[in-house]
């Protein structure tokens, strides 16, 4: 996730065009040398996996016994099953309520809110609070999953418990009773600081005359951000659903070290769906098909906000 | 970047703080001062329970006042099984890093200083490729790495992670050398250097900060990293610390809280000095001036 919001800022510096320097024939060793590895790894550990899972899912690989020695081609079986599944069907409803509730509207306005506030003048302390917003992002996915695991505890005593007490609710088994409600609580936490620091690169290149000219007309705080700063910054707020759309569908281990899927299925994502199916019930072909349906519903996602964005991408 | 934007952006929004504040003004602040405290308290809340168990001789699942000593983090050197889950995770966190930067120093070194056919296409392929979600890809590299051999082995794992960063680095070294002048590089050739000589006298030095932000992302991604493990890794004795930690938390009957929250800062710690580190020394970089006289 972190490394996402690199790849834009380094292709801005890298407008100045390298010149060809050398005549192509000394060049292409060279290249082949330098490239070469990298380009070949690539291939193998990236692509190829993704080609690769394309195939295994037209046939009915196992990972053990019969079928693991000789699998067979089966068409188009394993979608036919899996569209037809209520299993994954309702794994796929999962990730969209996952997805919708908590990225694209809980870490999105969340961290609208904190890039408006920490981009105030009159805010003290922005150090501290953006430290802070960003503590949940850099600790590994383990780390936060097990705090959350303590906020979550069972027991009266669980932070998140002593906190509706002190507003006179029942002591709750949060995991069990709400568990959707609790990983996107989770997810929200986690994924705030990318969205805050996506907003604010994204309000500083805001023209501050602009938003004076309408202060000076008479608009009101909430008028000027809905006329004057949201349309400006439309670009990146779509450029930041399309990466929090990948990584949020990609989230595995959060949900699967605090639930691993359950209780009964309420909170089995695709990517839990994906892992159960080819590595612990070992049927590898209807995993991979899983999986081909998600990547084609990310990119049918992509698609849809680089065409909401109406800007060049 | 950010300091200047916002250093310019002051002087027009301080004259409002010189008139005298409306009453709309003061709710509209106390309203921004109290959502941004709830949002760091949310933020930071959670991290109570392991900070506090972890010096705590009685740890329980939830907050309490911790009864201090130190006694979690000797447990967690002395114990059989944790220092190896510690090692494990340096040794792959350092050499996927080493492999990354070396691939990416010599493939971005490539796709900056010279013009072939593809390049374009291989740097927006690259790009286009991580739109794949991690799950998503799994199980096949999984068979993949079984018919290599290279799966339940820790080169096997340092490999992919290593692989996995690199359309990132490859991204971040072209534009790092991208800014280093290719003037400076054939001033040393004319003065008798090799190309190769040239990158190392030339070239290396003057691309630390960029090498220092993909070693940094490099590290922490490998770092974290939970699936991969997770997928590639049976054999007990080459856990990381995130299995390790995952492990003790969902499959003990009895679990040791205070040791888990004590490994749990452990395993925050390495990046987290890291990126002190490598935040100071971004701070130092500059290429200004090479080209002056």
């Amino acid at each position: 996730m972190t490394s996402l919001v690199d790849v834009p800022a380094s292709a801005q510096t890298a407008t100045r065009p390298s010149a060809p320097r050398r005549r192509r024939g000394q060049t292409l060793p060279f290249v082949l040398l330098l490239l070469g590895p990298s380009a070949v790894l690539i291939l193998v550990f990236i692509v190829l996996p993704a080609v690769y899972g394309l195939w295994l899912s037209l046939t009915n690989t196992q990972l053990t016994g019969f079928a693991a020695r000789d699998p067979k081609f089966v068409g188009l079986d394993n979608y036919t099953y899996l569209l037809t599944s209520a299993d994954f069907l309702n794994s796929l409803g999962q990730t969209g309520t996952f997805l919708l509730f908590s990225a694209i509207i809980g870490q999105t306005v969340l961290g609208m809110v904190a890039a408006i506030l920490l981009s105030r003048p009159w805010i003290r302390g922005k150090g501290f609070f953006g430290a802070a917003v960003l503590m949940p992002m850099v600790v590994p996915e383990v780390v936060a999953s097990l705090t959350w695991a303590s906020v979550l505890a069972t027991s009266p005593e669980g932070t998140l418990n002593r906190v509706t007490n002190a507003f006179g609710g029942e002591p709750t088994a949060w995991l069990q009773t709400a568990p959707m409600l609790a990983i996107i609580l989770v997810n929200i936490w986690r994924g705030l600081a990318f969205a805050m620091i996506m907003f604010q690169a994204a309000l500083e290149d805001v023209p501050a005359e602009l938003i004076e000219a309408a202060r000076v007309d008479g608009a009101r705080a909430v008028q000027v951000f809905r006329h004057v700063t949201l349309p400006l910054i439309r670009g990146p707020v779509f450029l930041y659903l399309l990466l929090t759309t990948i990584s949020t569908v990609g989230v595995f281990g959060l949900v699967y070290f605090l639930t691993r899927g359950g209780p009964g299925g309420q909170t089995r994502i695709a990517a839990i769906y994906i892992y159960e199916r080819a590595l612990q019930f070992s049927q590898v072909g209807i995993g991979s098909a899983a999986s081909i349906i998600l990547l084609v519903i990310v990119l049918v996602l992509g698609a849809v906000y680089v065409r909401l964005a109406k800007v060049e991408v | 970047m950010t300091t200047l934007d916002s250093r310019t952006a002051a002087p027009v929004l301080n004259v409002r703080r010189r008139r005298r504040l409306r009453p709309v003004d003061v709710a509209q602040r106390t309203i921004g001062y109290v959502l941004i405290v709830l949002l760091a308290l949310f933020c930071l809340v959670p991290f109570a329970w392991v900070v506090l168990s972890a010096v705590d001789a009685d740890a329980g699942a939830t907050v309490q006042i911790p009864a201090f000593s130190f006694d979690n983090f000797i447990r967690f050197f002395t114990a059989s099984g944790t220092p190896l889950l510690l090692i494990n995770s340096l040794v792959i966190a350092i050499a996927s890093t080493a492999l990354n930067l070396a691939l990416g120093i010599a493939g971005g070194y490539a796709l900056s200083r010279f013009a072939f056919p593809g390049r374009r296409l291989f740097m927006f392929g690259i790009l286009l490729i991580r739109v794949i979600p991690a799950p998503a890809t799994i199980v096949a590299l999984y068979l993949i790495m079984v018919n290599l051999g290279l799966a339940n082995t820790l080169h096997g794992l340092i490999i992919v992670q290593a692989v996995s960063g690199l359309p990132v680095t490859l991204w971040l070294m072209k534009g790092t050398v991208d800014a280093v002048p290719v003037e400076l590089e054939e001033a040393a050739w004319t003065d008798g250097n090799t190309r190769l000589q040239a990158v190392r006298r030339i070239v290396l030095p003057l691309i630390g900060p960029g090498l220092g932000a993909a070693a940094m992302l490099m590290f922490m991604g490998s770092w974290g990293d939970f699936l991969t493990p997770l997928v590639m890794l049976q054999n007990q004795d080459l856990y990381p610390l995130a299995i390790g930690l995952f492990r003790a938390f969902s499959e003990r009957n009895v679990i040791d809280w205070g040791l888990l929250a004590a490994s749990a800062v452990i395993y925050v710690l390495p990046p987290a000095v890291l990126y002190m580190l490598v935040r100071k020394h971004l701070l130092k970089s500059s290429l200004g001036g090479a080209l002056k006289g």
